[in-house]
C-alpha cells in the first residue's frame, strides 16, 4: 500500500498544470525629479541597427545626465512578450522599456493602467510632429486598449514594412526586367516558371503566407478597409473583396507555380536562407530581413515595393513605453527624446534599419537610402496597413493554418476565408463586446 | 522473509527497558513524517498551489493582467463544443499509439532479442552498445530532435533526397505540410524518440530473471518465441506496467516535439491538448480557457494513472495469490 501511495505521489508530480500569478506591487511614483537611476530594458541585438542606435542613445543620455546611473538589461523578445504584465506590475520593473506594439500587448497593458500616459510629453517634446498618422496608430490606444485613437502610451522611433526582395543576378540571367506593375510582376513570374524556377519564396508554417495574402488583398483595399479590419470601425465581410480577391489570387499563384506547392511546412528562416543562397529569385517579406541580407548575401540583390499597391503591410517598429510604476519618469522621457534625435535616427538608417524621422540625404549607402525613401513614400501617403494577424490575439496561428491549406491544396479559397472569418469575429467580439 | 527471520533469531529479545514494539513503531512512524516535510512543502509550493490556482483560473475569464472575472463553468461548457479541443484529443489517441503501444511492444521484442540472442551469441558489450544506440534519442533534448527531424522531413530535406536516391522520387512529399501525412510523420518521429526507454527498462528487468528458467526451457526444447511468451513476458510484467504508465502520461501531455515540428498544424492535424492549452493561454491570452484545458488534461492524466496503478496492484496481488 505504501508503494501505492509513493506512486500516487509521483503521479501528482507528473500531472502538470500551468498558472500565471500576477505579482503584486506598484504604488505611486511620486516626484521623481531627483531620480539617480534609469532602469532601461530592450530586446535588440547589439549589432542590429536599433541595438547600435540605442547604445549611442545611452552614451548621450549619460553625458547629458552626469550622476545618473543607467542600468541597462538586454532581454529576449519572448521574455518581454510573455511576462510584461507581471514585470511592470512589480517594483522590479524598468523605468523605460521596449515593448511590442498592438492591441494584445501595449493596448492590453494600457487598458489596465499599467503604462504611463505619454500624451502631454508627446505634445511638449514634439514627438507627435515627427510621426506620420499611420505611425501614430500604434502609439495611441483607447481606454479599451484598441490602437489608433486615444492617448499616447508608447513612442515608436523606427519603422518596418513589407517589400519585394529580388535577386538581381537571377533576373539578369533569365533576362527579366524589374516589375513596376502587377502585370509585369506576373509576367516576370511566368518567365521564371517557364524556365523551371519557382519565382516566389514562401514559408507556409510562419508569417510569410499571411503577409503575401494581405499584400494581395491590399491591392484592392482602401484606408476604410484597413480601419474596419484593424480598428473595428465597421464589420468586415470576408467573402467580399479585398479579402476574397486576396485569397483567390493566392490560390491562383499556387496553381500557376509562382509559389511552391510543397512550401506549407517551411519556416520563414527556410525562405530567407533560400533567398540568401540564390535559390529563390524573389521573396515578399519585411524590412527586418534587410540587414541580414546585406551582411550575408553574396549575389546582387535589391528591393522594390509590391507593385501597384498604395497600401503596404507595415507599421511603426516596437515602442518605448514607461511603466506606471517607474520611479524615474522624467529621465525615461529624456531618453525617449534622445532616440528621436536626427543623430540617432541617421544611425539607424546607416546601419540598415528604417528610421521614422531621418533625413535620407544623410544616409550614405544608396541601397539603405532607397529602403528608407520607400518607407517614407508609404508612410507619407498614409499607406502603412499594419499586419494581417494584428486584429485579434492568436490570429497569427489562424492565418498560418488557413494558408497552409491553400498552399498544400487541401482547402479552397472559400474554405480558407471561412476558417479565418470566425476566429476574427470571435476575437473582435471579445475585445469590443460587439 | 526467510532472511529476516534468521536475522531476528540471531538478535533475540529486546531488553525490558526498551519500549513495547507497538509504541516503538508509532514513534518511528512519527519521525518519518519529519523526513517527508521538505518534500511535502515543496510539493505544495511547486505542484499543489499552481494546481489549485489553475483550477481557480479555469472558472474565470482573464487576459493575464488585471483582475480575473468569475464565470463559473462557462469555460468547460465552451470546451465541450470546441472542435479544436476534440481534434486535439483525437490526435492524442495517435500519440498513445506512437508513444505507448508501438514502443512498448517493439521494446519488449527488441529487449528480448538483445538480451536473449545478441547478449548470448555475441559479447554482452555488443548488446549494451545496441541498447545505448536505441536510447540515444532519449538523451537528446526533444526540441533539438524536433528541429533536426523538421530538417529531414522538409520538402528539400534528407528524406526526400533519400527517396530520390533510391529511385522513389515520385513519392517526394511535403511530409509535415500536408494534413494527411503530418500526423503519421510526427508519430514516426515519436516512435524513434520513445523506443529506447522501454528497451533499457526491459533489459534491466531481464537481468533479474533467473537464467536457470531460460536454460531449463531450452533443455525442454522451447524456442525463442516460447521462451518469450512463457518466461520473458510474465517475469517482467511489473516493468511493463511502469513503462506503459509513464509513456501514457508522456503521450497525454506531449508538447515539445509538437512545438518544434509543426506547432499543431497544418490545420490542427497535429494539435494536442498541451499545445492547444499553451496556444490559448499565451497566444490568445485566454488564460481562463487555457486553464480549463490544462485542468481537464490533468484530471485525465490522474484518472488514467490511478487506473493503471490499480490494475498493477491487482495483478501483483493475484500473483501472490492474495
Amino acid at each position: 500500500m505504501q508503494r501505492f501511495r509513493r506512486i500516487v505521489a509521483a503521479l501528482a508530480l507528473a500531472a502538470t498544470a500551468t498558472t500565471t500569478m500576477a505579482a503584486c506591487g506598484g504604488g505611486d511614483s511620486g516626484d521623481d525629479s531627483g531620480a539617480k537611476t534609469l532602469k532601461l530594458w530592450h530586446y535588440e541585438s547589439a549589432n542590429s541597427a536599433m541595438g547600435v542606435a540605442w547604445d549611442r542613445s545611452i552614451e548621450i543620455f549619460k553625458a547629458e545626465h552626469p550622476g545618473v546611473e543607467v542600468r541597462f538589461e538586454r532581454k529576449a523578445f519572448e521574455q518581454i512578450q510573455q511576462n510584461a504584465g507581471m514585470i511592470i506590475n512589480s517594483s522590479e520593473g524598468p523605468d523605460v522599456m521596449e515593448y511590442n506594439k498592438g492591441n494584445a500587448t501595449a493596448g492590453l497593458l494600457s487598458s489596465q493602467s499599467l503604462l504611463t500616459d505619454l500624451s502631454a510629453e508627446a505634445d511638449k517634446r514634439g514627438w507627435a510632429g515627427k510621426l506620420s498618422p499611420s505611425l501614430q496608430t500604434t502609439a495611441r490606444y483607447s481606454d479599451k486598449g484598441v490602437m489608433g485613437s486615444g492617448n499616447w502610451f508608447g513612442v515608436p522611433n523606427y519603422g518596418e514594412y513589407v517589400t519585394v526582395y529580388y535577386n538581381k543576378d537571377l533576373f539578369q540571367q533569365h533576362g527579366i526586367k524589374v516589375p513596376t506593375t502587377m502585370a509585369e510582376m506576373t509576367s516576370a513570374m511566368d518567365t521564371f516558371v517557364g524556365k523551371g524556377v519557382t519565382p516566389l519564396g514562401m514559408a507556409g508554417a510562419e508569417y510569410p503566407a499571411g503577409q503575401l495574402f494581405y499584400q494581395l488583398a491590399l491591392a484592392k483595399a482602401d484606408r476604410q478597409f484597413v480601419d474596419n479590419y484593424q480598428l473595428y470601425k465597421n464589420p468586415v465581410d470576408f467573402k467580399a473583396d479585398p479579402l476574397k480577391s486576396g485569397a483567390e489570387t493566392f490560390a491562383d499563384w499556387v496553381k500557376k507555380g509562382y509559389v511552391a506547392k510543397d512550401s506549407a511546412s517551411l519556416k520563414a528562416e527556410d525562405m530567407g536562407t533560400a533567398f540568401i543562397g540564390g535559390k529563390t529569385p524573389m521573396i515578399v517579406s519585411g524590412s527586418w530581413w534587410y540587414g541580414r541580407f546585406k551582411a550575408e548575401m553574396k549575389a546582387n540583390w535589391d528591393t522594390f515595393l509590391f507593385p501597384g499597391n498604395t497600401l503596404q503591410a507595415g507599421s511603426s517598429g516596437n515602442l518605448w513605453v514607461v511603466p506606471a510604476t517607474s520611479k524615474a519618469k522624467g529621465l525615461a522621457y529624456d531618453f525617449i527624446d534622445i532616440t528621436l534625435r536626427p543623430e540617432i535616427q541617421d544611425l539607424i538608417g546607416n546601419n540598415g534599419g528604417v528610421p521614422v524621422a531621418a533625413d535620407p540625404a544623410k544616409i550614405s549607402d544608396p541601397k539603405d537610402r532607397k529602403l528608407i525613401e520607400d518607407f517614407n513614400t508609404v508612410s507619407k501617403q498614409d499607406g502603412l496597413a499594419f499586419y494581417p494577424d494584428w486584429p485579434v490575439p492568436g490570429y497569427y496561428d489562424v492565418l498560418v493554418s488557413g494558408f497552409q491549406g491553400l498552399i498544400n491544396g487541401s482547402k479552397s479559397p472559400d474554405q480558407v476565408l471561412d476558417s479565418i472569418a470566425k476566429p476574427y469575429a470571435d476575437g473582435v467580439k471579445e475585445i469590443t463586446g460587439k | 522473509m526467510a532472511v529476516s527471520e534468521t536475522v531476528a533469531a540471531a538478535h533475540p529479545a529486546t531488553t525490558p527497558t526498551q519500549p513495547a514494539p507497538g509504541r516503538k513503531r508509532r514513534g518511528r512512524n512519527a519521525s518519518y513524517w519529519l523526513y517527508l516535510l521538505p518534500g511535502a512543502v515543496l510539493f505544495i509550493l511547486v505542484i499543489g498551489a499552481p494546481l489549485v490556482g489553475t483550477g481557480y483560473l479555469s472558472l474565470t475569464k482573464w487576459s493575464g493582467v488585471g483582475d480575473p472575472t468569475w464565470v463559473g463553468l462557462d469555460n468547460y461548457q465552451q470546451l465541450l463544443h470546441d472542435e479544436v479541443f476534440w481534434a486535439s484529443f483525437r490526435n492524442t489517441v495517435a500519440m498513445l499509439i506512437a508513444m505507448v503501444v508501438v514502443p512498448t511492444l517493439l521494446g519488449l521484442v527488441l529487449a528480448s532479442v538483445l538480451f536473449d540472442i545478441i547478449g548470448r551469441r555475441f559479447r554482452p558489450r555488443t548488446a549494451a552498445a545496441l541498447r545505448a544506440a536505441f536510447y540515444l534519442p532519449q538523451v537528446l533534448p526533444v526540441v533539438v530532435a524536433g528541429i533536426v527531424w523538421g530538417w529531414i522531413l522538409r520538402p528539400d530535406g534528407a528524406f526526400n533526397s533519400l527517396l530520390d536516391a533510391v529511385g522513389l522520387g515520385a513519392l517526394r512529399h511535403d511530409w509535415l505540410g500536408d494534413p494527411d501525412t503530418a500526423l503519421p510523420a510526427v508519430m514516426a518521429v515519436m516512435i524513434w524518440v520513445q523506443i529506447g526507454y522501454p528497451v533499457v527498462v526491459f533489459m534491466a528487468a531481464l537481468q533479474r530473471v533467473d537464467p536457470e528458467l531460460y536454460e531449463a526451457a531450452e533443455v525442454d526444447g522451447a524456442n525463442w518465441v516460447h521462451r518469450f511468451r512463457a518466461i520473458t513476458l510474465p517475469q517482467i510484467r511489473p516493468e511493463t506496467f511502469v513503462v506503459a504508465l509513464t509513456c501514457t502520461i508522456a503521450a497525454l501531455k506531449v508538447f515539445g516535439p509538437i512545438f518544434a515540428l509543426t506547432r499543431g498544424g497544418p490545420e490542427n492535424a497535429t494539435n494536442v491538448p498541451s499545445y492547444f492549452a499553451y496556444y490559448t493561454f499565451f497566444k490568445k491570452l485566454q488564460v481562463g480557457y487555457g486553464s480549463a484545458i490544462s485542468t481537464v488534461l490533468t484530471l485525465i492524466i490522474v484518472v488514467v494513472a490511478v487506473l493503471f496503478i490499480w490494475m498493477q496492484y491487482r495483478s501483483e496481488r493475484r500473483d501472490r495469490g492474495i
